[in-house]
């Protein structure tokens, strides 16, 4: 090597660290990307996610026909419907709709399914708990009687909130042309 | 293995082995290398591979078509867009559904976002096994905004499950657009400043120039994809030679290694391919968000989808190179068999060869240039 | 110390203890004194210091949570790492083992002795100062190459010879710059070389002449070196040999190492300041005259704050820059750093033949050189600030 190259490798030394030193301490003074969670935030995670936010599963079952079309869709079998005649008033019952949260990958294909917008995601995604039994999350404790869509609208006054917000579930996420209704609501 | 080692009078040499990983903080996943070396100068590293293989090509013969689609996001979670793209690519030759036009801009511009993510995770990770700890965690915090972007856009940060088979699964509203360029505007100037920080550091630069060159016979022989291939001269680019999608409408250009400092073919080469396809990508982009059509984002598919018997390849360009999903039909709703081709498996061939006589520091130099993903290796 | 003790003896207290126990007694004591209520917290807050400046150069937030801003985070490490399980592995040499973190630290803490926290406020003024620091600094190559072999494991090894390597080799270029300074001052003693400067930056050795400019920046570099830290961290390089040396360590020994590091940038500071920046000399104020006890906390303070600047520029260079490959150490060592500090040492050598005024003419073009240098590179910064998009703005928040 020549004196040349030495002093030209000493120069591009000195000045590279020059300018990756002045690159550090510019980020000194900036402000930190850091959100401070769970405490020291304005208002809880849950609403600023984003409205297509795929959390946790939850399910609506006053509104839910029973049509299986969740289990049939789920790729990783991950929901568990049993249904059963009820012997008394001869109609049909739900005696079990599990869902494995820890199984559950969070691609939306059930949502997408279901006629009525029962099962939908939430925006809930803290789902730690202290033993793997709590992570089943049980939607029929009782045996509930299965939903009958009515032709013309609902009528039931408890039932009409809960069909309008399982609609415009639908209406946003599971619409043959991928939304683009939704966009021109929006 | 034992050549007679070296007698001097008394004492006698050999190498030790050493393992490098599974748990090692710098192979990229878990992968394990069992080395021979001296302490310094490695004689062999031989791959270990199988450590994270999760079966994903058997369970595409248990899901549906429909079903599959969150399976192929895991193949390579840095990637998932890509292998949803191959996926639903294959699944429409087969089944000869046609994409809407909107549909297909949704899907570039998610892959490009895709792309700008995990090359940003690439470099990042390879300057923090170098040792500069710094432009790693400025990477990931351009690839948070980018995580927020695609949480937006579909509702998941990590695996997708956004590009169907028939387009897209949600549609991109106009203030996400909006959005994306304001992410693009910031973006530029930070790929200059980590350039600055990084790229251009003198001791960065003596760590990898010249080092782990790979020839360009070498890297076609032993089937390099992939920023690999292109760091070592060869211009290969599926978007560019077996054009899909729109890509051919749209302007890009093909960076290629060009010896900026040292061998052509070195770990400096591949690596600085990456930052420039991140650059190309916003291009790419930004055009993307000007020419957007109006339309439906999806085209109609059957729910029960059973694409006629038959047998197809689909090839994308992925981060790590060339992705290809060979699926074939029987008639029924699930697949027969679908086979996943990575680059990184295809990568973890040359290791061996081109680590004899380099040294241990030039290994983790060599597997970080190489991008080489354990999840894409294993399936 | 040895004034009060012998005042204290003659007043009659410790009756009939003989002399050199009281001695011995003292100086246990000053030592326990000196290591529990300084050296121990520094260490521990350069630590959290550590952290904290890492996340902010990161676009992040330290650890903020125990204690106000988080500054007692080593004290909750500290009590952490003392509840672990003391792991000794099966086949490793357990007396060896357990012996190695006390040598590192044997070696980091002898250095104290000499110290010079102000005029009066030094354990023991050697007139062999700073070469009795270069000699016992070497002890910790011992501690380390005893870690490394006794651990019974081939990463710890290779950690361990590579840090012998490269802590012997270092230590030319950081002995030739003090020896640039030791003929400037003409004494080995740290206060003689501390009398020896003024105040003024002006009057401090590092703006004398270029050569002794650069002779700072080999001793920085060469002290970085002899310290373990990147870019010369090669033997607890995270990313290729897990953790080096102390691969094996877990606990309290584990972090008897990363002690002995953290109050090493200490010693590289404080030993800087003396020999380049002019010690704890203050400028001489009224004020100073009547009080000597304000005097003597102005110059503690002085110092302190001189010596820490460096800790923080160590940590600010870490964050900056990658590894060198251990090849390219070497090669930077002995042809690059010691050459230059041979350049340095002649240099400096045959400017003292210069008549004084041409010496104040150099001292002053070296200083106007140094300040440009200085504004240029917070030119720099603001360039660097105002390059980023809106979203990081100036106003940093915790």
């Amino acid at each position: 090597m020549n004196v040349a190259s030495y002093a030209k490798d000493i120069w591009q030394v000195m000045s590279s660290t020059f300018e990756g030193l002045s690159i550090t301490l510019s980020h000194l003074v900036r402000r930190p990307m850091t959100i401070q969670y769970p405490d020291k935030i304005p208002v809880p995670v849950q609403e600023t996610l984003p409205h297509r936010y795929r959390g946790i599963l939850e399910v609506d079952l006053d509104i839910c026909t029973g049509c299986l079309a969740c289990e049939r869709d789920c790729p990783i079998s991950c929901i568990t419907i049993g249904i059963d005649m009820n012997k008394e008033t001869k109609v049909r019952q739900f005696t079990h709709f599990d869902i494995d949260v820890c199984k559950c990958m969070y691609c939306g294909l059930c949502s997408e399914a279901c006629p009525t917008g029962a099962i939908r995601h939430s925006q809930e995604f803290e789902g730690a708990s202290y033993n793997p039994a709590g992570l089943v999350r049980h939607f029929a404790p009782q045996p509930q009687n299965l939903y009958k869509p009515k032709k013309g609208g609902e009528t039931d006054p408890k039932l009409v909130a809960k069909v309008d917000i399982g609609q415009k579930y639908l209406d946003e996420f599971a619409t043959p042309d991928g939304g683009a209704a939704a966009a021109d609501e929006s | 293995m034992s050549e007679t080692a070296p007698a001097h009078g008394f004492y006698t040499e050999e190498d030790m082995t050493i393992s490098v990983g599974p748990q090692h903080p710098s192979t990229h996943g878990v992968l394990r290398f069992v080395v021979k070396t001296d302490g310094e100068v490695i004689s062999e590293a031989i791959p270990d591979v199988g450590y994270l293989h999760r079966s994903i090509e058997k369970i595409g013969e248990k899901v549906t078509y429909h079903g599959y689609v969150p399976y192929t996001d895991r193949a390579d979670y840095l990637a998932a867009m890509f292998a949803n793209q191959a996926f639903c690519m294959a699944a429409e030759k087969l089944a000869g559904t046609p994409v809407t036009r909107r549909g297909e801009f949704c899907r570039v511009i998610a892959c490009e976002l895709n792309r700008i993510a995990s090359h940003l995770i690439s470099v990042g990770t390879f300057g923090q096994d170098i040792g500069a700890m710094t432009p790693f965690v400025h990477a990931l915090r351009e690839r948070e905004t980018i995580n927020n972007l695609m949480e937006e856009i579909c509702g998941a940060r990590l695996t997708y499950n956004y590009i169907r088979i028939g387009g897209v699964g949600y549609d991109i509203l106009p203030e996400t657009c909006a959005k994306i360029g304001a992410f693009l505007d910031h973006f530029e100037p930070i790929v200059d400043e980590f350039n600055r920080l990084l790229s251009g550091n003198k001791i960065f630069i003596e760590r990898l120039a010249g080092v782990a060159v790979i020839s360009k016979e070498d890297a076609l022989s032993y089937n390099l994809v992939g920023p690999n291939l292109r760091g070592s001269g060869v211009k290969w680019d599926i978007r560019r030679d077996i054009p899909y999608s729109i890509y051919p409408e749209l302007e890009f250009e093909v960076p290629v290694g060009t010896a900026q400092v040292g061998v052509l073919g070195d770990s400096y080469d591949r690596y600085w391919v990456r930052i420039r396809e991140m650059q190309e990508s916003c291009k790419i982009l930004r055009q993307c968000l000007q020419r957007m059509p109006q339309g439906p984002a999806i085209s109609k598919v059957p729910k029960k989808f059973r694409p006629p018997a038959g047998e197809c390849y689909a090839r994308v360009e992925a981060p790590r190179g060339d992705m290809g999903f060979y699926v074939v039909s029987d008639g029924s709703e699930y697949p027969y068999r679908v086979r996943i081709r990575t680059g990184s498996y295809t990568a973890m061939s040359i290791i061996d060869k081109i680590s004899k006589g380099i040294m241990l520091a030039d290994l983790i130099a060599l597997i970080g240039s190489l991008d080489v993903d354990a999840p894409e290796i294993d399936r | 110390m040895q004034h009060y003790l012998d005042q204290l003896m003659r007043d009659g207290a410790f009756a009939g203890v003989p002399k050199e126990v009281v001695y011995a007694a003292a100086m246990v004591l000053a030592a326990f004194v000196v290591l529990s209520v300084f050296v121990a917290p520094l260490a521990g807050v350069t630590s959290w210091l550590e952290r904290r400046v890492w996340a902010r150069m990161q676009s992040r937030v330290g650890p903020n949570r125990v204690g106000p801003q988080g500054i007692l985070q080593w004290l909750a490490d500290g009590i952490k790492n003392l509840l672990k399980e003391d792991l000794i592995p099966a086949d490793a040499d357990s007396k060896l083992f357990s012996f190695a973190p006390y040598v590192v630290f044997m070696g980091f803490l002898c250095t104290f002795v000499v110290i010079p926290f102000g005029a009066n406020l030094i354990v023991a003024d050697l007139n062999i100062g700073i070469l009795y620091i270069l000699a016992v600094t070497s002890l910790v190559v011992v501690g380390i190459l005893m870690a490394g072999w006794a651990s019974n494991n081939k990463w710890s090894l290779l950690g361990g010879m590579r840090s012998a390597a490269q802590i012997v080799s270092y230590e030319i270029p950081a002995g030739l710059a003090i020896l640039t300074i030791i003929f400037l001052a003409g004494t080995m003693s740290m206060q003689g070389i501390i009398k020896a400067q003024g105040w003024a930056p002006w009057d401090w050795f590092l703006f004398r002449n270029p050569f002794t400019f650069g002779a700072f920046f080999l001793y920085f570099t060469a002290a970085l070196a002899e310290g373990n830290r990147t870019p010369f961290d090669i033997p607890e390089a995270e990313s290729e040999l897990v953790a080096g040396y102390v691969t094996e360590y877990s606990g309290m020994r584990f972090l008897f190492f990363f002690f002995a590091e953290w109050g090493n940038l200490y010693v590289i500071g404080a030993v800087a300041t003396t020999l380049f920046l002019g010690g704890w000399q203050v400028p001489p104020l009224p004020v100073f005259e009547n009080s000597p006890v304000l005097l003597a906390i102005a110059q503690f303070v002085t110092f302190f704050i001189k010596a820490y600047l460096w800790v923080f520029v160590a940590m600010w260079v870490r964050a900056t820059l990658p590894r060198v490959r251990v090849d390219q150490l070497m090669a930077l060592c002995w042809k690059y750093m010691v050459p230059l500090a041979f350049t340095c040492l002649l240099g400096t050598i045959a400017l003292m033949f210069v008549p004084a005024d041409g010496q104040h003419i150099i001292t002053a073009i070296t200083f106007g050189f140094a300040l440009a240098t200085a504004i240029n590179f917070f030119r720099r910064v603001v360039y660097q600030v105002r390059n980023a998009k809106p979203e990081l703005y100036f106003k940093p928040q915790i």
